[in-house]
C-alpha cells in the first residue's frame, strides 16, 4: 500500500499485461511495429534510470511481473487485460490463456479479464462462455483495431458487437474495457474513435464501459460521452504516464476528468509493460494540480480522491473488499516472498503502532 | 541542387549535418521564400504551423523546382493527416510564381512512400489508400470544427471580460460585428463594445471557412454542433471548448514525447541534428525476413 499523508491508500492497478513479442513469436511484420511503438512510449515517459532494455521489454515473464508490480508494495492488486493480436503473433501477444497462468497462482492478487471479436461470430459466442466457465471472468478488454484478415477493426455500436455486448450481460461480464486511445503502428487511428462507445454505453446500462486511455486524442469525445453516460468510465494508462515528465499537462487531464466525470469514475492503470508501477504509482500520487489548474477546474487531486482513483473505483466495479484483501495480504504468498506483512497491518506493522 | 537523392542527411558536400535544416546555400532567397509559403501548412491536429514545429528536413531549391522533404513526430501518424500536410506543402509551395514544380518527400513515416509517390504523382488520397475509410475531406472538416470550437472560446471569453452578459453574447449574429483595424466593434442592443479583434477575426476567419456564419444573419457563436446555445448553456459550451483544446495540446505532448524516444532528446524542440543515423537510431528497423527499414525510400529519378 501507497502512504501518503499519513493515510494508506489501497493500490489496484486497473490495467496490466503479460505479452510474449519475442521474435519467434512475430508472425506477421505488424507485430514487431507494434511492440516497437510499445518501446517508443515506454522510453518516451520512463524516467531514463528505469527504462528496460527491448529485449527486457519483449519478454519479462511472469516472476519479474509478480516482482515489479507487488515487489515494493506498489500495487496490491492489478487487473489483467488481454491483447489477443492474433494476426500478429503466434501465440498471441497477451492472452487470457497465457494471463492465466500468473493470475492462477496468485488468485487473490490478480483480477483477470477475458476478451472478444464479433468478428468471430458464433464460434466466439462460444469462446467468451468458455471464459466465463473457465475463469469466471468479470470483464473483457477489447481492441477495436485489432486487425483480422483484411478487416482493420470494428465497432462497438455494430449489430455484431451488440451481439457480444448482450452475451455478456447474460453471462454476468459486466466489466467491458474499450481501448480507446493514442495510435498504435501499425493500427489504423480511426478504428480508437470513442464516438462508438456513446451508443452501446446508453443500450447497456446494465453494464460498465471503461474507456482505456481516456480516448486521447478524443478526450473531448470521450468527457462529453461520460459526462451524459453514467456507466461509462475512464482508465488513465497513457494519461498517468505523463505525470513524469508532463505534470502540467497530466494536471489538466485530471481536471478535465474530474470536472466532467467525477472522481469516482476515473480508474489508475499503469499499463504495465509500457509504464511500471513501481515508480509510476509514486510519480502520480505527488502530482499536483497547479492553482491556477485548481481555480480553473474547481477540482482537487486530495488523498480522499486519489484513494479512489487509485484503488476504490476499482475495488467497487469488481466487487473487491479492500479490508478482508488486507487482512489477507498479511500472510498471503506474495507477502511472504517480499516481506510486505507490515503493510496490511501484519506483525511488523503491529510493533511500528 | 545536385540531384534529388533519398540521403535524408543531404549531398551538398562538406559535413553532411553540419546544417540541421539540411538547406542548401545556394538559393537562399529561394528556400526562404519556400520556408514562407511552408510556414502556413498547419499540423491539422495540432493547429500550428510546420515549420513553427521544426517538421521540415530540407528544402531545395533547384531553378523552378523544389524539393520539400519533412518529418512528422511520429512514423505512425494518421496517414489522412501526413497527406494533408503533404498536399497542402505541396500547393502552397506551387502556389509561388518562380516555382513549377515541388516535390514533396515525407520520410520516416509507416506509409511514405505511398504518399509522397501518391501526392507527387497528383493522386487522390483514395486512389493511393483504396482500403482507407472515409476521405480527407471528412478529416479535415472534423479536425476544422474542433478549432472552431476552441477558437471560439477565446472569443466569446473576449466580450465576456469586457462586460457583455451572456443573453447578448449568444444572441449576436453576424451583421452585429464589425472589425476595424485591430479594434472589434460589437454592436450590443444599440450600443458598441470595442475589444481587442485578434481574437475575434480568427475566430470569424475559421467560421467563415466552415460555412458555419455566411450570411448577415446568421448567429455568431454556436455549440460544437453547430447549433445556437442558450444563454444558461454558455458556460458549458466555453467548458466543452476549453476541453477541446486540453485534446489538442494532450496529443502533442504524446507525438513529443514519441518523438524524443525516436530521435533522441534534442528533437523536436532541441537545437539539435533532426535525423539519428538509420544505422544506430531508428528503431523501426525489423532485421527478420519482412519487414525493412521506412528510412530507405525510393527515389524517383
Amino acid at each position: 500500500m501507497y502512504e501518503k499523508d499519513g493515510e494508506e491508500i489501497f493500490v489496484i492497478d486497473g490495467h496490466v499485461h503479460l505479452w510474449d513479442a519475442r521474435q519467434e513469436n512475430i508472425i506477421h511484420e505488424g507485430g514487431e511495429q507494434f511492440l516497437q511503438c510499445f518501446y517508443d512510449y515506454h522510453t518516451g515517459f520512463t524516467p531514463e534510470e528505469e527504462q528496460w532494455d527491448i529485449d527486457t521489454y519483449r519478454h519479462y515473464g511472469a516472476d519479474k511481473m509478480t516482482e515489479d508490480l507487488f515487489g515494493n508494495a506498489a500495487a496490491d492488486m492489478a487487473v489483467f487485460q488481454p491483447t489477443y493480436l492474433d494476426d500478429f503473433y503466434d501465440e498471441g501477444f497477451n492472452t487470457t490463456e497465457q494471463n492465466a497462468e500468473l493470475a492462477e497462482e496468485y488468485p487473490e492478487r490478480f483480477v483477470l479479464n477475458g476478451s472478444f471479436d464479433p468478428r468471430d461470430g458464433e464460434e466466439g459466442l462460444r469462446y467468451l462462455e468458455h471464459l466465463k466457465e473457465e475463469y469466471d471472468i468479470p470483464g473483457v478488454k477489447l481492441y477495436t483495431a485489432e486487425w483480422r484478415g483484411d478487416s482493420k477493426g470494428w465497432r462497438l455500436d455494430s449489430d455484431d458487437a451488440f451481439e457480444f455486448l448482450e452475451k455478456c450481460a447474460e453471462l454476468g461480464i459486466e466489466n467491458i474495457n474499450a481501448h480507446k486511445g493514442p495510435t498504435i503502428r501499425p493500427l489504423n487511428r480511426d478504428a480508437f474513435d470513442v464516438k462508438d462507445v456513446d451508443d452501446a454505453a446508453s443500450s447497456f446500462p446494465e453494464l460498465n464501459f471503461i474507456v482505456n486511455h481516456v480516448g486521447l486524442p478524443r478526450l473531448d469525445d470521450f468527457c462529453w460521452i461520460a459526462a451524459q453516460e453514467p456507466n461509462v468510465y475512464g482508465g488513465l494508462a497513457v494519461a498517468s504516464a505523463m505525470s513524469t515528465h508532463r505534470e502540467r499537462k497530466f494536471g489538466e487531464i485530471m481536471g478535465e476528468l474530474l470536472f466532467w466525470l467525477g472522481e469516482d469514475r476515473i480508474l489508475f492503470g499503469s499499463d504495465y509493460a509500457l509504464w511500471n508501477p513501481d515508480w509510476l504509482v509514486d510519480q502520480v500520487m505527488n502530482a499536483e494540480l497547479t492553482d491556477e489548474q485548481k481555480d480553473e477546474y474547481g477540482v482537487e487531486l486530495d488523498v480522499d480522491t486519489m484513494k479512489k482513483i487509485m484503488g476504490e473505483n476499482a475495488a467497487e466495479l469488481y466487487d473487491i473488499d479492500i479490508e478482508a484483501k488486507k487482512r489477507q495480504f498479511r500472510d498471503d504468498d506474495i507477502s511472504e516472498r517480499f516481506d510486505l506483512a507490515d503493510h496490511y497491518g501484519g506483525d511488523a506493522g503491529a510493533a511500528a503502532d | 541542387m545536385s540531384g534529388s537523392s533519398a540521403d535524408p542527411t543531404g549531398d551538398a558536400g562538406g559535413d553532411p549535418r553540419g546544417d540541421s535544416t539540411g538547406e542548401h546555400a545556394g538559393d537562399a532567397d529561394g528556400v526562404a521564400a519556400v520556408r514562407e509559403r511552408l510556414d502556413r501548412v498547419e499540423d491539422p491536429e495540432l493547429a500550428r504551423s510546420i515549420v513553427e514545429l521544426d517538421y521540415i528536413d530540407a528544402i531545395e531549391v533547384d531553378g523552378d523546382s523544389v524539393e520539400v522533404r519533412f518529418t512528422l513526430p511520429t512514423a505512425w501518424c494518421s496517414p489522412a493527416f501526413a497527406w494533408m500536410m503533404a498536399t497542402d506543402a505541396r500547393d502552397e509551395v506551387e502556389a509561388l510564381d518562380r516555382v513549377r514544380e515541388a516535390r514533396i518527400e515525407l520520410c520516416d513515416h509507416m506509409h511514405g512512400e505511398e504518399i509522397t509517390a501518391g501526392v507527387n504523382a497528383r493522386d487522390s488520397f483514395g486512389e493511393t489508400f483504396p482500403d482507407a475509410d472515409g476521405d480527407v475531406a471528412a478529416v479535415r472538416a472534423a479536425i476544422a470544427d474542433k478549432a472552431r470550437v476552441s477558437r471560439q472560446r477565446e472569443a466569446v471569453r473576449t466580450l465576456l471580460d469586457a462586460g457583455a452578459d451572456p443573453e447578448q453574447v449568444v444572441s449576436l449574429v453576424r451583421a452585429d460585428l464589425t472589425i476595424a483595424g485591430d479594434e472589434a466593434h460589437v454592436d450590443l442592443d444599440g450600443f458598441s463594445l470595442v475589444v481587442d479583434a485578434a481574437p475575434i477575426a480568427d475566430y470569424l476567419d475559421r467560421v467563415t471557412t466552415s460555412g458555419h456564419v455566411t450570411e448577415p444573419a446568421d448567429t455568431l457563436f454556436l455549440t460544437p454542433e453547430g447549433d445556437p446555445i442558450p444563454a444558461d448553456e454558455l458556460d458549458v459550451v466555453q467548458k466543452r471548448s476549453r476541453l477541446a483544446t486540453v485534446n489538442m495540446g494532450g496529443q502533442g505532448a504524446v507525438c513529443d514525447a514519441l518523438h524524443r524516444a525516436r530521435h533522441g532528446p534534442d528533437g523536436p524542440d532541441g537545437s539539435g541534428p533532426k535525423y539519428v543515423d538509420p544505422s544506430d537510431g531508428d528503431r523501426s528497423t525489423y532485421d527478420g525476413d519482412e519487414f525493412t527499414s521506412t528510412w530507405t525510400l525510393a527515389t524517383e529519378e
